[in-house]
């Protein structure tokens, strides 16, 4: 494509949202870097994962927080030294992420591999299957998860102050988006779109079906490991309470939020839950009406179900229609003189997924 | 049964580019194939025809590695193929459409053809663009223009009307140049004017390209079939020419039902 094609309305947003993140340690508190948007960028990043797997490969995936655990687990079973929790490998910093990105890929390469011949609700159900399994291994294996968890994780010096970890997670978010977005366009991404549309004409045509949703899951395997380091060391300590089935569903409830089907939704969507989670408390008169933190899950549970109804499209889709409609009334001003019979023009109709 | 051996095609010099030998296909205790012997021979223009229910489709489904038969075997070019999966037969030169349009309904037409070109040329692992994807993204816009989609290049397949879908199946199986094409009933639901661009499509084929076509539509299979197999209950019953087949009172018999009292 070339430069004049990506100079499109929304293109243009995106770069001006990423300008605004890039300068945002300057212009906001430490607080709301380095607590909300740090978090928001680590979940988006791994919400992001899920879309993709959606999008471009029709698998919805929960398998997605466990990869981000096990990422973060061998972060910590390796970095830490002796008299830590876990294995203590004590290994240099860099050597540790190079190994927790090594297992998690070749985890991911193993589940989507068995995986891989299944598809819609199977798929769901195989990769909830997966989720339960991995935290039964990480809550009783606890050599490899240290009793109650490994605390006390440092993360590398490059990264030592708080700002400097929200500047990885804007970067790896970024090239994650880019990432995903061109794929799209490449062999393999239209391969995998082609897959999600009819398994079986890609077989006829040639393709293997089962390895390309197996290299689909490993991608998104790799990317959700970096997400998962990003989370340890913004976390300090990782126990196996944090990637059990409530975080899992969690991921995939900020998926919706943002739209199952669009990349930007991904960030949005953690964004939204991580602001709800933050502010909910501090909002004036919230605990007369009942709503006390204990409560979180219901508020999101409403939003979540607001949004289904409202619009299966989450966040973004409601963007794209409020958009549609301020857009609608100038260009049928601009319609009036042609006066031409049934002005059709700039009509979108969304069917599921597609744009067209 | 005594028929059967007059599916087999009259001796020539060069070995035939798929053998069918005792096929059988059961599905629970329906015996779908029984036996059937087929052999086709590069180049040829073949049709199966026959009433619903004969074997048609299981057959085709044989043949293009969908089904494993529970007995026989199938060989295309002269390589064993019966127990292959359905993505070994590109790499042979098999390419085949589906009765109902199975096109990629997210995906534009030019990816849509773009893809079958990928999966015959194995470049679908390739991550980035290449001049060879260049290549196959212009040559999608040449196969869009032989089955009259050169408009649609740029719309989702999924928007497209059922014609059109079905000349996009048809273009995706000529984008890869095939040595052997199956066609699954390609005549179904369309239009007149739909048909005689699918004839005159398939008539315009280089002359060694061989076409195996399951078809309901006689017209459409008389006119491009220069042997046509008839099946009736999982079995060949006799096979000829055209001319042939349409004086056979077996055929006549099977179609018009008056086996049962004579």
């Amino acid at each position: 494509m070339t430069v004049r094609g990506q100079l499109t309305r929304r293109n243009l947003v995106l770069a001006a949202v990423v300008v605004v993140l890039l300068a945002l340690p300057s212009l906001a508190t430490a607080f709301f870097v380095n607590f909300v948007m740090t978090q928001t960028l680590i979940l988006g990043l791994a919400a992001a994962t899920i879309v993709f797997l959606a999008k471009y490969a029709g698998m919805t995936s929960l398998a997605q927080f466990l990869l981000f655990g096990v990422a973060g687990f061998m972060f910590g079973n390796a970095a830490l030294e002796a008299g830590a929790r876990g294995l203590n490998l004590g290994w240099d910093a860099w050597a540790a992420v190079g190994f927790a990105i090594v297992v998690t890929t070749v985890v991911a390469f193993v589940l989507g591999a068995i995986a891989s011949r299944t598809t819609g609700i199977y798929f769901l159900m195989l990769t909830l299957v997966y989720a339960v399994i991995g935290y039964f291994v990480f809550a009783q294996i606890v050599e490899i998860s240290g009793p109650g968890g490994i605390t006390s994780i440092q993360r590398p010096e490059l990264l030592g102050p708080p700002v400097r970890l929200y500047y990885a997670g804007l970067l790896l978010s970024v090239l994650a988006y880019l990432g995903f977005r061109s794929l799209g366009r490449t062999a393999f991404g239209l391969a995998l779109q082609g897959v999600r549309d009819d398994p079986i004409r890609m077989a006829s045509l040639g393709f293997n079906v089962a390895l390309h949703r197996t290299l689909a899951f490993t991608l998104a395997g790799f990317v959700v490991g970096l997400g998962g380091l990003l989370n340890v060391w913004w976390n300090g300590q990782i126990d196996p309470a944090s990637i059990s089935i409530g975080p899992t569903l969690i991921l995939l409830i900020i998926a919706v939020i943002g739209g199952i089907s669009s990349f930007e939704g991904a960030w949005l969507g953690a964004f939204v839950y991580v602001l709800v989670f933050t502010y909910l408390r501090d909002l004036p008169l919230i605990d007369r009406i009942g709503i006390t933190e204990a409560r979180f899950n219901t508020v999101i549970g409403v939003i979540v179900l607001a949004i289904m109804v409202l619009s299966p499209e989450g966040l973004t889709g409601i963007i794209h229609r409020l958009r549609g409609r301020l857009e609608r009334p100038a260009a049928a001003a601009a319609d009036t003189s042609t006066g031409g019979p049934l002005p059709l023009r700039k009509t979108e109709k969304e069917f599921g997924g597609t744009r067209p | 049964m005594a028929h059967t051996s007059a599916a087999q095609s009259e001796p020539s010099g060069s070995a035939p580019v798929i053998e069918v030998r005792m096929v059988t296909v059961a599905f629970g205790g329906l015996l779908a194939l029984r036996g059937v012997d087929l052999d086709i021979m590069p180049g040829e223009r073949l049709a199966v025809i026959g009433p619903n229910g004969a074997g048609k489709s299981t057959l085709f489904n044989v043949i293009a590695g969908d089904i494993a038969p529970t007995a026989g075997k199938v060989a295309v070019k002269g390589q064993d193929c019966t127990y292959r999966p359905s993505r070994h037969r590109p790499r042979l030169g098999v390419a085949r459409t589906y009765q109902k349009a199975r096109t990629f309904d997210g995906l534009t037409v030019r990816d849509n053809i773009y893809l079958a070109l990928a999966g015959h040329a194995r470049r679908h692992r390739a991550l980035w663009r290449s001049s060879v994807d260049a290549r196959m993204r212009s040559t999608a816009a040449n196969v869009a223009e032989t089955v009259w989609l050169a408009g649609q290049l740029d719309h989702p397949a999924g928007q497209l009307a059922h014609g059109q879908k079905r000349q996009l199946e048809l273009g995706m199986a000529i984008a890869t140049g095939p040595d052997v094409m199956l066609l699954d009933e390609p005549a179904s639901g369309l239009s007149r004017g739909e048909r005689e661009r699918l004839i005159e499509v398939l008539e315009s084929l280089a002359p060694e390209v061989t076409l195996l076509l399951i078809e309901h539509d006689m017209d459409v299979a008389f006119r491009i079939a220069q042997r046509v197999v008839v099946m009736a209950d999982g079995e060949t019953v006799t096979a000829g020419s055209p001319a042939q087949v349409q004086k056979d009172t077996n055929v006549h018999r099977i179609y018009l039902g008056t086996e049962a009292t004579a």
